[in-house]
């Protein structure tokens, strides 16, 4: 209800409406003119003197407060503005629900206070907030809003880390849903998926989506881990239900990554990235699994983050070398080549496995600069070998990914000198399975420079005999999972037959990787391969014992 | 606003635990419910049920197909949801909503039989008798199973 003047109070204010005390009278036209403007203003403008007494009011003001409440206000901010020598600024709520902003300056004769209504311009303020705080698409809260809360709650001594509980759900193939069906369903849907996430979780939880298709629930108030456990089992449940959207019948599933706020934890981006971890090992689970996070999945996240720190410094700090391995011709008993294989001796780790890095070199990208390294040196590494023998070079499919590799070889046989045909690129069938076809083009390029192409781990992975038919390879590389077993193993030895015998049709040699023994080197020689690879006849060796090694090989053979 | 007509026929697992009162007071929270709802979201069909499974057909308005399916899928007396059929069609099979009882066990008979009666169970023409005859069969079929 408005706060409207009455006529018996502020006695005072009424006759000074109709004449400024003689104090306060224009004595100048600047004077009047702001007297002028101090009556006619928008706000609420008064003067009192240093007793609180109203010496003038312009209309607003009387409008607004020539009431009691009008003399309770002028009460306490005589009180604030006495403790108070220079302007001041306060936010009132009023009896009647209306806020205003008000404001005292001191003037000879007291102060002169100003107030204006700000009760809507703060409600708009609120909406802008709560609107910046809500996900449009779910009428959920959003990523802000759900961080504002966990750090509350993370700084809130009062709240006992052993009720919280952090979870992350995310939906598996929602992209590809969201493709397939457009995007108003896709929304749709996620509408639906925060109103089941709702309906599982209790009135004081906090549920926002995060971003996409992920969620974050904020568990409060629960013994755990019992209770978020219940919680993910009801969700993984509630949200691999059917739905039924815009006339379609659509099943999607959740996974879910939970984690429990250990005793002082603080940081919220913390606690949100081991739940992403969780949530991620809940993943490669399957559909519609959930995981607790567990501190082993962050130290296996760090010991990758330091391993992948390494490696990226190692290229720089000279820490790859090549080693090469011979390849022997079985009908001619001599050697063809050498394939070159990396090394990383690391100062802190040691000598580290192939099998540790190159995964990780391949997933990072990494493997481009190494690979280019690798190609560069055993080019001008066999350029300093005899013609007859020809190096192999292992590349990946994440290198035939780069637009450059083509030219990084040229650039490398150029600067080396190296005759292409002494080349080899050795690649496996993921080469072979890049939905682009780039690949196949750039093998075909390599091809007619005279570079010659292997398959390597010939009768693992699909083995598809179409990879044979597509491009012409000069070699065929078979696992040596096939060649070890030999000796008691009949399955292992028809395959390597039946491989080398296919080689021999389509004109590509064929090495068997692996040979240790004699037995083994028998057997792949009456199967028919062409060459072998492995330690019977020598393990891979540093470049400056390549000499040695060819000479004393020839000299052995010709006793 | 859709209001094109469809059709959704489900069954699930029953998973309301307790004795036959408990049961019982579950049973009719269903009904009264159902009945409430399904009047005001012009919806029919029925629903079958045992101590194994629920099967019901739901006819009405596609946006209250929907909503309903919603509501029916965050209930936790029931689980394993499986959708058999959910299409647009020109006509109801079902001139109202209503439940009953169908299993094997004498005393849910004698606990639950009244209520066909009581929600007047019926089929109306050749397609709800099918459609009937159809989650009638699931109902009995997986009685056994689902308990």
């Amino acid at each position: 209800m408005p706060i409207r003047a009455k006529s018996q109070s502020l006695a005072l204010a009424k006759s000074s409406k109709r004449r400024p005390p003689a104090a306060l009278r224009a004595q100048q036209p600047a004077d009047a003119l702001a007297l002028s403007v101090f009556m006619q203003m928008k706000r609420a403008a008064a003067v009192v003197d240093h007793d609180g007494r109203l010496l003038l009011s312009n209309s607003v003001f009387d409008e607004l407060f020539g009431a009691e409440g009008g003399n309770a206000m002028l009460a306490r901010i005589n009180g604030e503005a006495g403790r108070n020598a220079g302007k001041t600024s306060r936010q009132e709520r009023f009896p009647n629900g209306r806020t205003f902003e008000i404001e005292t300056f001191p003037v000879d004769q007291g102060w002169l206070i100003a107030a204006g209504d700000v009760t809507d311009h703060l409600a708009g303020q609120a909406r802008a907030a709560e609107a910046a705080r809500t996900d449009g698409i779910t009428g959920l809260g959003n990523r802000l809003m759900f961080r504002e809360q966990l750090t509350r709650l993370l700084h809130n001594p009062d709240s006992a880390a052993a009720t919280v509980a952090l979870l992350v759900v995310d939906l598996d193939r929602f992209k590809a849903l969201n493709a397939s069906l457009g995007r108003k369903v896709g929304d749709a849907l996620l509408g639906l998926v925060g109103k089941r996430i709702r309906s599982a979780v209790a009135a004081g939880d906090t549920v926002a989506r995060l971003e996409a298709d992920k969620f974050g629930i904020i568990q409060v108030g629960q013994p755990q881990p019992q209770s978020a456990d219940a919680l993910a089992i009801r969700l993984v449940d509630l949200i691999g239900r059917a739905y039924l959207c815009d006339g379609q019948l659509i099943n999607v599933a959740g996974s879910i990554g939970v984690v429990l706020p250990s005793p002082g934890a603080q940081d919220c981006d913390h606690l949100l990235k081991n739940a992403d971890l969780a949530l991620g090992r809940a993943k490669k689970d399957g559909h519609g699994s959930y995981r607790f996070f567990e501190a082993e999945m962050d130290e296996r996240m760090q010991a990758r983050r330091h391993l992948e720190i390494d490696l990226r410094r190692a290229l720089a700090l000279r820490e790859f070398v090549l080693v090469y391995q011979p390849q022997v011709n079985l009908r001619t008993n001599t050697v063809t080549g050498f394939e070159a294989l990396l090394r990383w001796q690391c100062p802190t780790r040691g000598a580290v496995s192939p099998l540790d890095f190159i995964p990780l070199a391949e997933e990072t990208g990494v493997i481009i600069p190494i690979g280019e390294w690798v190609l560069r040196t055993a080019c001008r590494e066999a350029a300093k070998w005899s013609p007859a023998h020809i190096v192999a070079v292992n590349v990946s499919a994440v290198q035939f990914g780069n637009p450059n590799l083509v030219s990084t070889i040229i650039s490398a046989l150029a600067e080396s000198g190296l005759d292409p045909r002494r080349l080899e690129l050795e690649i496996t069938e993921s080469v072979m399975l890049d939905a682009r076809g780039t690949a196949h083009a750039v093998l075909q390029v390599l091809r007619t420079m005279g570079v010659r192409v292997a398959l390597d781990d010939f009768g693992t992975g699909y083995s598809s005999l179409g990879y044979l038919r597509s491009f012409p390879f000069d070699k065929i590389k078979i696992d040596q999972s096939f060649v070890r077993g030999t000796s008691n193993d009949p399955v292992g030895a028809a395959i390597v037959r039946a491989i080398a015998e296919l080689g021999q049709s389509l004109g590509m040699a064929t090495v068997a990787e692996g040979v240790e023994t004699a037995d083994q080197l028998a057997r792949v020689a009456s199967d028919g391969c062409t060459e072998v690879q492995g330690y019977y006849f020598s393990r891979p060796m540093a470049p400056d014992q390549i000499e040695s090694y060819l000479s004393t090989r020839n000299r052995t053979n010709l006793l | 606003m859709h209001s094109q007509l469809y059709r959704l026929v489900y069954f699930s697992k029953n998973r309301i635990v307790g004795g036959p009162a408990a049961i019982t007071v579950e049973i009719d929270s269903i009904l009264r419910s159902s009945q409430r709802n399904n009047t005001r979201m012009d919806i029919t069909g029925a629903l079958i049920f045992n101590t194994g499974i629920f099967a019901q057909v739901l006819e009405g308005p596609r946006d209250s197909v929907e909503a309903t399916f919603e509501k029916i899928q965050q209930d936790v007396r029931h689980s394993d949801v499986q959708v058999l059929a959910f299409d647009a069609t020109d006509q109801r099979a079902f001139a109202r909503w209503s439940m009953g009882y169908f299993g094997r066990s004498r005393e849910s008979q004698d606990l639950f039989g009244h209520i066909a009666a009581a929600t007047g169970f019926t089929t109306a023409g050749l397609e709800g008798a099918r459609i009937f005859e159809i989650i009638r069969d699931i109902a009995f079929e997986e009685e056994g199973r689902a308990a």
